[in-house]
């Protein structure tokens, strides 16, 4: 297993500005979590995924991205659209269903997408997305784009067939797609051990006929490294490539779900000492890249800017009620422009 | 100005929660973000935090009650003007208001639309309604949005005006003097009652029943009397009976396991975890006192108190009630003679102990006052035979009987 930070050769992979920002980012990714599932908890949104504790894993590795790359996520990698630019009331109006939400409240809370990032929408059903990815590097391939698409996971996804296809898909054209998948070690409440009788995921890859490794994921140069050079890989036109970062779901699945009821709480204890925050910072400190005063102030800024947000996001109203009846057909039928009036009359 | 809160949805459409825990009184002031209630859903027990600042003008549903989603949970005074610094300032008033009616259920919708025009149905229960002879826009609608039901329809059509489902009374009057009384059969009593029929249903119990003559643990004990209070400890017997077991589970570690059936695999657990049956006012709870074999007399003698005391209090921990790997229930001096405990599944093997009483007894050839005290053990036959769990017992017995063997690790 790949494992960066501390070692001798850690401080040649990323600039100081460079460990900076990706630091910011997991922290406040860390912050907005908790923020929104309180929000959830207290009715005012929806539904919520946290990303808590896999931090690392998603945003070392969409570091790892050229900005034109397209994104499909899974359900926690909202993290890597805000660190390409998607405003942060966007993010949480996209968690209200309101009108600043593209989605325009149709869209299940917490699956966003975001154009201007080439960040796609996800289905919620476990690992349509997969497919998705390789369609589009295909596409980049046979249009001659320079482009890499990536394709995020979980270790559940993995036993779905939509998994195999596209792995397999992407193994024959050799699409410039790469596969990351955060094997946090839950799917919900199935363990990994229920998972797979691989030895590890990534070695799936070499089945069909490319490399697979697999990195600490709590070890943001690993996640980086790894996923840069499978990403530089497959831009070079040498097909795809597939990381597995090996980290753990802190929270809940989702604000739905409670852990306590199918795992163990000394296994949660254990790996919040592989907090992967609490690792980058610690790195940064002994490089003397952080002071408790950056921290103090960055942690203020940052919950600042959530509230902020969250405030402004509370302001914008639900969408017009007429786009109910949009969206369907490129022209409106006659039953649906009855219902509409109806409705706008009440 | 008053803000209702209503109880949201919190998992995925569910439809109702138990109200588990009140963290605020009425009148108690609270911050946005401060615990409120516990309610537990069919998926989750979760913390619900205040939405706003506030004092606390009513609370409604009692613990253990059932609340349904959109109901409201409690009012809460909030200052209004004063715009403080925190982030969703109080001053838009009017926009949270809105919010519960924007998403799914809205409650408030259901007091405004049913009564003009036509009712929410969908065309089979217009058609069934029709079959009946009842006017669907008569109807109450309890669904979503004002939507009716299929129960409302029953309902309309089995009482004229069927009034609320109100709480059951106290007491059902069955005929002249014979009253009962219904105790709702939920929250502790129902998880006991759960364990107990797992348990049952799984083990395989048989009980062994053995008397220890405990005469030098009880002179024992009398003479550290004065070292535990010097050290502000309640010194009972049951750190001594934990020792002792610990003892026999580590000659026996078959005792300290369980199986998991789904795996076909027996877990010999290699770490000893005591569970301890303490009594509340609720029902019975486990308490654990975690590596038990690592502890002194003294420590184990306070953390027993320690977390008997929360049990009581209803203050535990849910990490101090989970991971016992063998259980110890005991009755104190209410201990009777002997019973058959009930193993706390999945585990293999329970002890009960029993009341110490002086009994004239055969003791080196003559009649004499001893100390005595009955325990009683059970195991769970699939995976403890008879001829282990007897000689588990002898071998604690051997320590009880000669309490100086703790001592020198045998």
């Amino acid at each position: 297993m790949l494992q960066i930070l501390n070692q001798p050769t850690a401080e040649k992979i990323l600039a100081k500005e460079d460990l900076i920002r990706i630091y910011s980012e997991m922290l406040r990714l860390r912050i907005l979590d908790q923020r929104m599932l309180t929000l959830q908890r207290q009715g005012r949104i929806g539904f919520y995924g946290t990303a808590t504790g896999e931090e690392a894993a998603i945003i070392g590795s969409a570091y790892a991205l050229q900005k034109d790359d397209w994104i499909f996520p899974a359900l926690r990698q909202g993290g890597a659209a805000l660190l390409r630019g998607y405003p942060l009331v966007e993010y949480i109006s996209q968690c209200m269903g309101n009108a600043a939400d593209k989605t325009k409240g149709r869209q299940m809370p917490s699956h966003y997408c975001y154009r201007p990032a080439n960040f796609v929408s996800w289905s919620s059903c476990i690992g349509t997305q997969i497919p998705h990815a390789v369609g589009a590097a295909w596409a980049m391939k046979i249009r001659g784009d320079k482009n890499v698409a990536i394709g995020y996971m979980g270790d559940g996804a993995t036993s779905q067939g939509d998994f195999h296809v596209a792995m397999n898909f992407a193994g024959v054209y050799k699409v410039p797609v790469v596969f990351f998948c955060q094997n946090n070690q839950w799917s919900i409440s199935v363990n990994i051990k229920q998972q797979t009788a691989s030895e590890s995921i990534a070695i799936k890859a070499e089945a069909y006929g490319f490399k697979g490794v697999t990195v600490d994921g709590n070890d943001v140069l690993a996640v980086y490294s790894a996923t840069k050079a499978a990403v530089d890989n497959a831009r070079a036109g040498n097909g795809p490539g597939f990381v597995e970062a090996v980290t753990y779901r802190m929270g809940a699945h989702s604000s739905s779900d409670d852990p306590r009821l199918y795992r163990q709480d000394e296994e949660v204890e254990e790996w919040k000492r592989k907090d992967p925050i609490n690792r980058l910072l610690k790195y940064l400190e002994q490089l003397e890249y952080w002071s408790s005063k950056e921290q103090e102030s960055l942690e203020e800024r940052l919950t600042q800017e959530i509230l902020d947000a969250v405030a402004e996001a509370e302001k914008i109203g639900p969408p017009p009620v007429e786009t109910l009846f949009e969206d369907v057909y490129s022209e409106m039928l006659p039953n649906l422009r009855e219902q509409m009036a109806a409705k706008l009359k009440r | 100005m008053a803000f209702e809160f209503r109880l949201p949805d919190i998992g995925e459409g569910v439809v109702e929660g138990e109200i588990v825990k009140w963290h605020v009184r009425p009148g108690q002031s609270v911050k946005e973000d401060d615990p409120l209630v516990e309610v537990m859903t069919d998926k989750a027990t979760v913390m619900i935090p205040s939405p706003r600042k506030g004092k606390i003008l009513e609370t409604r549903g009692e613990e253990g009650g059932i609340v349904k989603v959109g109901a409201i949970l409690l009012t809460l005074e909030t200052a209004d003007g004063a715009a403080k610094a925190t982030a969703e300032k109080p001053e838009k008033k009017e926009t949270p208001k809105a919010e519960p009616q924007q998403k799914q259920s809205a409650p408030a919708a259901s007091q405004s639309e049913p009564s003009k025009g036509r009712a929410l149905a969908t065309p089979a229960l217009r058609k069934m309604a029709q079959d009946m002879g009842i006017d669907i826009n008569a109807v109450n609608g309890t669904g979503p949005g004002g939507r009716i039901t299929r129960e409302d329809i029953v309902n309309f059509s089995s009482a004229p005006a069927p009034a609320k489902k109100e709480a059951p009374p106290k007491f059902a009057v069955v005929g002249g003097s014979e009253k009962v009384e219904e105790i709702p059969f939920r929250g502790l009593r129902k998880k006991v009652a759960e364990k107990m029929t797992e348990s049952k249903t799984h083990a395989v119990h048989y009980t062994y029943v053995d008397e220890i003559d405990v005469s030098q643990l009880v002179s024992l004990r009398n003479s550290l009397k004065d070292e535990a209070s010097a050290k502000k400890v309640k010194l009972t017997y049951l750190p001594f009976i934990i020792k002792a077991l610990v003892e026999g589970l580590k000659k026996y570690p078959l005792l300290n396991s369980s199986l998991d059936e789904q795996n076909g695999k027996i877990l010999v657990r290699q770490y000893y975890h005591m569970g301890i049956g303490v009594a509340t006012p609720d029902g019975l709870t486990v308490v654990v006192v975690k590596n038990a074999d690592q502890k002194s007399i003294f420590d184990l003698a306070s953390e027993v108190e320690r977390l008997s005391e929360a049990a009581r209090q209803n203050k535990i921990a849910l990490e101090d009630l989970k991971g016992s790997t063998f259980t110890i229930t005991s009755l104190g001096t209410m201990g009777g003679m002997f019973a058959t405990p009930v193993i706390n599944y999945p585990e293999v093997a329970i002890v009960g102990i029993h009341k110490i009483e002086q009994r004239p007894v055969v003791h080196e050839g003559q009649i004499v006052i001893r100390d005595r005290m009955y325990m009683s053990l059970s195991f769970d036959h699939r995976v403890v035979d008879g001829a282990v769990g007897a000689e588990f017992t002898q071998y604690v017995k051997k320590f009880l009987e000669n309490p100086a063997l703790l001592f020198i690790q045998l």
